[in-house]
């Protein structure tokens, strides 16, 4: 007997791991799955080292990959987030892969560059994805009370069609001010009422009005959203952002550690903000405004060259890339308020398909149906099917929609090649860090022991030690040049010497009259631009 | 004898002997003290008002207090500050009468910037003049009653020691005792004062020069005077006593701090390079975390003052003008209402608006309070030289200052110049006035103005909303059915709810409920005059009723069936409870 319960727990193991496998090739991993791959990624004599920064309100670690050989605080670094969003599972494969990838076949980057790779900032949220209940979520776990009524979640959703999903619900209506869309009748638009649409159908999401106030899920089972709850225009009082800015344990986790490395000089954020298909634009009056609202001038010219590079690495062309920031988030936050380079992208967007007539879909779900149908996607949408609603009695509701998550996340067939993109890419990013170096070192003996050394320091970087941005900010340390020599035998010259900028290929000469014999060593820049040192003898 | 009965004697002899002293204390001070009225001229708990108290005093007090006035007063540690010292929080209510949480509550707090430690002393005071006329004079007794009061004398306890016990000049540390990189050369604090001349001070360092601008006043010779502009000096400023610690060519660049723990609060935070002193995100500072997560457990917090120094003044908000539209009308009444009054009882002392009459700040504790919470909230700027000699000679006035250490203070407010040998600068002379003077209240003027800042509060406390349930009208409209009209009016300046908090939402509505009767229909009365209704169709036995204003009411109506004897509840977040029985 107590065989057979072995041989069957061996039995189901044996299942469970082959199931595993096919997943993980079939599927984006769950949670446990990152957890594997990132442990596996950091085994023993790895490059990468994990740790976990908090556990979310959820129970979920928060990890960071620091990756990186030698001196790894001291050589400047990029900072790669996923999970920005938590319906955005995508993000984090892209995340994860781009680890795999960079220990296994970019190592030779990090003799000049550390990586901080932060996978998933929405655990709680990701694992709805692979939950029996199927919806887009954003929030963590938090307790949150989103329309600020004095009950919490109390309007959730709920899966009416008991499918699994939670999609949409029309109720047929003459006051209703949605219609079906004319080039394909399962889309829902709002009528447009100047033209004398009348419209029809009112739409929800799949859910019912338990609290009685008119309005159906606005208070769902879910937290704070990561990615509306930064304090760059953090939307104070709204649904999923909450009271004030960083109030979530993950949030607070994650900008305690990134104000102790001093090291990143960019982030690439996955998400569904893009500056890199083409770079944020420059407005003259929001970037002289107090409070900064614009890119600065010059860092919008850095921004389009490195988007350059992007368009050049990334084959997808660029369609409905529209958002370049939302309130709260975390892409305009590295920038703005910790004045780091940043950028981000979606790392996929539906492609635009052209109609018969050669025009594109004016229409993003539309444009969607008609990609899935080319793709032989025949699974993306929930038919229209009535229920009964007790919220509508004797009134005709159906339920039905595009299924969650497939509009922000590709089959995760194509996921490999995106991937691949997408790290050649930040590889080309961190081959552009800041550099320091030291040329035309002379040294001239203008005797009685005194020598004066002359040399220049060069910033081999088409990228500025400094963003303009990041100029402003006390959290990039400036560039500062030692020289190893004591106050009484340094004639002149500064023994420290702070640099607030170096600009692209930019060189200063820096001189120094010395007394005494001997060497004397000189140290250059700082943890974002990397260290050099010079050996002087006298 | 069993050792019960012994344990039992031993107790009741305490018992007797206590009550003995207590008895004799009384009498002991009926033959010396006779009361200056105002004052509690025999208190429970003895404190000398005159000067400043450390961590470890400020705590002997507060639990004195809190074993003195058991039914009064409850001390609680809030949270830890940066290094590990209790941020202590005083309850003060009668919690005879009612829940403290269930009472309309006034926060107070001080010494949030290091160096302004006199809103420690009045903070406490205020605790101490509440807990020691309770009793004796009914509108206090009756305060205690209605409302709590939350009192935290210092919620930077790391630096309020730091300040006092080493060396600093009258403006360190501003921040707490977190040290930062402040000239950005990758490390930390390297660089900080340095107490030359061992006396506790840092003061300044002057070098003679045949460049300087300025010379000795020939009349006082601790004056140093700028000469005119075609004459020759005869010394040079070199600024604040230290050196250069890590010889990168500046002096004191990088002292412990940088960061300001009042640009720290989450309404309207911006970063360092917009806001300086701003750190990492708002509560960064994990001093005003603890006073922030205590907030937040503490809805009934209706008003609120926060104690700085220097300047004399009464401040509301909004500290930046992009802000401006924060603070509505409605609201800007209730504000201006409390404050011209204080302006009233508390000379040298003017009411302004931050913004405009100060300086722009984000990220302002006081901001967060009314923006983030909807509560009322002050900032008193405490200190003036008016309070010297009734005279507006303004801030930092030398020959004032002279003066007041030449006729009060006899000399004790000035460090005399002497020679030193400075490592980098050579023969220098160090001296001038002491950190404790300027923006700190000497002794004899510490009790007066204790008092007329705690009467401030105290006013504002009280004009928290009052509720009662004030009039019920019955109707008879036949079939069984009745119609119960019922009138809440708050009895105060404050309204349940501010307008930034119905704006936003902040705190739920206020709840008027009715029990012991069948609901039929249930209505907000917009107008009673011409039956004005707005219905609440789901769970109308308990109506939300968005705002109880200010010295004003609103009427709530239910159609009933049976019940004779109902009765209705209000019960407000901010407002307290009140109820009514037939």
């Amino acid at each position: 007997m107590k065989k057979m319960y072995l041989s069957l727990v061996a039995g189901a193991g044996m299942l469970f791991s082959v199931q595993t496998t096919t997943l993980a090739q079939g599927d984006y991993p769950t949670l446990s799955q990152v957890t594997q791959r990132l442990q596996a990624i950091s085994g023993s004599g790895s490059a990468a080292k994990l740790s976990s920064l908090t556990k979310t309100e959820g129970g979920k670690d928060i990890w960071v990959l620091k990756i990186g050989k030698g001196e790894m605080d001291n050589k400047p670094a990029i900072a790669v987030v996923g999970g920005a969003e938590g319906f955005h599972v995508l993000s984090v494969e892209l995340a994860v892969q781009f680890a795999e990838r960079l220990v296994k076949e970019h190592s030779q980057v990090l003799d000049n560059t550390t990586f901080y790779i932060f996978p998933n900032m929405s655990p709680d949220a990701y694992e709805q994805y692979h939950a029996s209940l199927k919806y887009e979520r954003r929030g963590n776990a938090s307790n949150v009370d989103h329309d600020r009524d004095g009950r919490v979640s109390e309007d959730g959703y709920e899966d009416l069609n008991k499918d699994g999903l939670i999609t949409l619900m029309r109720v047929a209506s003459p006051m209703g001010d949605y219609m079906p869309l004319d080039t394909d009748e399962r889309i829902m638009v709002k009528a447009d009422r100047s033209k004398g649409d009348k419209g029809g159908y009112m739409v929800y999401p799949e859910s019912r009005d338990n609290d009685k106030d008119g309005k159906f899920g606005e208070d769902p089972v879910e937290g704070i959203a990561f990615n509306r709850n930064l304090t760059y225009k953090f939307p104070i009082f709204t649904p999923l952002a909450g009271d004030f800015a960083v109030s979530q344990k993950e949030g607070r986790a994650l900008l305690d550690y990134l104000f102790e490395q001093w090291n990143i000089f960019a982030f690439v954020t996955f998400s569904p903000a893009n500056n890199l298909s083409s770079p944020l634009k420059y407005n003259a009056q929001d970037a002289k405004k107090r409070i900064v609202t614009s890119m600065l001038e010059k860092d919008v010219a850095i921004n389009s060259m490195v988007s350059g590079i992007y368009n050049n690495t990334v084959s997808q062309k660029a369609f409905n890339q529209t958002n370049q920031g939302t309130d709260g988030d975390f892409f305009q936050w590295a920038y703005f308020h910790f004045g780091r380079l940043s950028f981000g992208t979606p790392g996929w967007w539906v492609p635009e398909v052209k109609g018969e007539d050669g025009k594109a879909n004016a229409n993003a779900e539309a444009n969607f149906l008609a990609w899935a149908a080319e793709q032989g996607m025949n699974d993306v949408f929930v038919p229209w099917t009535g229920i009964t609603h007790p919220d509508f009695p004797g009134q005709t509701v159906e339920v039905g929609g595009i299924k969650p998550f497939v509009m922000h996340n590709p089959p995760y067939s194509m996921v490999n090649d995106i991937a691949k993109e997408h790290t050649d890419f930040i590889i080309q990013l961190a081959e552009m860090a800041p550099k320091m170096e030291f040329h035309n070192l002379e040294t001239e003996k203008l005797g009685n022991g005194l020598t004066r050394i002359t040399v220049d320091l060069f910033n081999n970087s088409p990228l500025p030690t400094h963003s303009e941005m990041g100029a402003k900010s006390r959290w990039l340390r400036k560039v500062r040049v030692d020289i190893n020599k004591e106050a009484k035998d340094l004639i002149s010259g500064d023994k420290i010497k702070l640099i607030d900028k170096l600009e692209a290929y930019e060189n200063i000469s820096l001189s120094w009259i010395v007394k005494g014999p001997g060497s004397v060593e000189i140290k250059a820049g700082t943890a974002h631009t990397g260290i050099v040192t010079l050996n002087v003898k006298l | 004898m069993k050792i019960k009965n012994w344990i039992y004697t031993a107790a009741l002899g305490a018992a007797i002997s206590f009550t003995g002293i207590n008895t004799v204390s009384a009498q002991v001070a009926q033959e010396r003290y006779f009361r200056a009225i105002g004052t509690p001229h025999n208190p429970k708990v003895q404190v000398s008002w005159n000067r400043y108290h450390t961590n470890l005093a400020l705590e002997e007090i507060m639990k004195d207090m809190a074993k003195q006035h058991p039914n009064l007063v409850r001390l609680e540690s809030i949270g830890k500050s940066y290094q590990g010292n209790d941020i202590w929080v005083l309850t003060v209510t009668d919690f005879n009468a009612g829940k403290a949480e269930d009472k309309p509550a006034m926060w107070i707090d001080g010494n949030i910037h290091s160096n302004e430690i006199q809103g420690t002393e009045f903070t406490l005071y205020t605790a101490w003049y509440l807990t020691e006329m309770y009793g004796d004079l009914d509108f206090i007794t009756e305060l205690l009653k209605d409302k709590t009061f939350y009192i935290a004398p210092t919620i930077n306890p790391d630096a309020h020691d730091y300040f006092i016990k080493e060396a600093n000049t009258q403006n360190s540390p501003r921040s707490g005792m977190i040290v930062l990189d402040n000239d950005g050369d990758g490390l930390a604090g390297e660089d900080p004062f340095n107490d030359l001349n061992k006396d506790g001070h840092i003061t300044m360092m002057i070098r003679k020069s045949p460049t300087g601008r300025f010379i000795k006043d020939k009349m006082d010779p601790r004056k140093l005077i700028p000469v005119a502009a075609d004459q020759q000096g005869e010394y040079e400023m070199l600024g604040y006593e230290g050196y250069d610690v890590d010889g990168d060519g500046q002096v004191n660049e990088d002292g412990i701090g940088y960061y300001d723990p009042n640009r720290d609060w989450a309404w309207n935070w911006q970063p360092d390079y917009i806001q300086r002193g701003a750190w990492k995100y708002p509560f960064s500072v994990p001093e005003n975390r603890a006073v922030m997560e205590f907030v937040m457990k503490h809805p009934n917090i209706a008003a609120a003052q926060s104690y700085h120094n220097y300047g004399g003044m009464i401040l509301r908000g909004p500290g930046a003008e992009e802000d401006l539209n924060t603070y509505n009308a409605s609201d800007v009444r209730v504000y201006d209402a409390i404050a011209k009054k204080g302006e009233e009882f508390m000379p040298g002392y003017r009411y302004l608006v931050v913004y405009k009459d100060l300086y722009s700040v984000f990220g302002g504790q006081l901001d967060w309070f009314y923006g983030g919470r909807g509560i009322f909230t002050y900032s008193n700027e405490l200190m003036t030289s008016y309070l010297y000699f009734h005279q507006n000679a303004g801030r930092g006035n030398q020959d004032e200052q002279m003066k007041v250490d030449t006729y009060l203070t006899f000399g004790d407010a000035f460090v005399n110049w002497e020679e030193y040998d400075h490592p980098q600068y050579g023969r220098i002379e160090i001296g001038g006035f002491k950190k404790n003077f300027g923006r700190l209240h000497p002794g004899f003027l510490m009790e007066q103005d204790a008092h007329r800042n705690s009467a401030f509060t105290i006013l504002h406390g009280y004009h928290t909303p009052k509720l009662s349930v004030s009039e019920v009208k019955e109707k008879d409209l036949g079939g069984g059915l009745r119609e119960i009209t019922a009138t809440v009016y708050n009895e105060r300046l404050i309204p349940t709810h501010s307008s930034q908090d119905l704006k936003y939402k902040i705190e739920r509505p206020n709840h008027i409920s009715i029990s012991g009767a069948n609901v039929v229909a249930g209505f907000v009365v917009e107008n009673e005059d011409f039956n004005k209704l707005k219905e609440q169709k789901v769970n109308p036995e308990k109506l939300e009723v968005d705002n109880i204003p200010g010295m004003g009411a609103v009427k709530v109506r239910w159609i009933v069936s049976g019940g004779r004897n109902f009765s209705i509840d209000v019960d407000s977040v901010k407002g307290g409870k009140a109820s009514w029985k037939k």
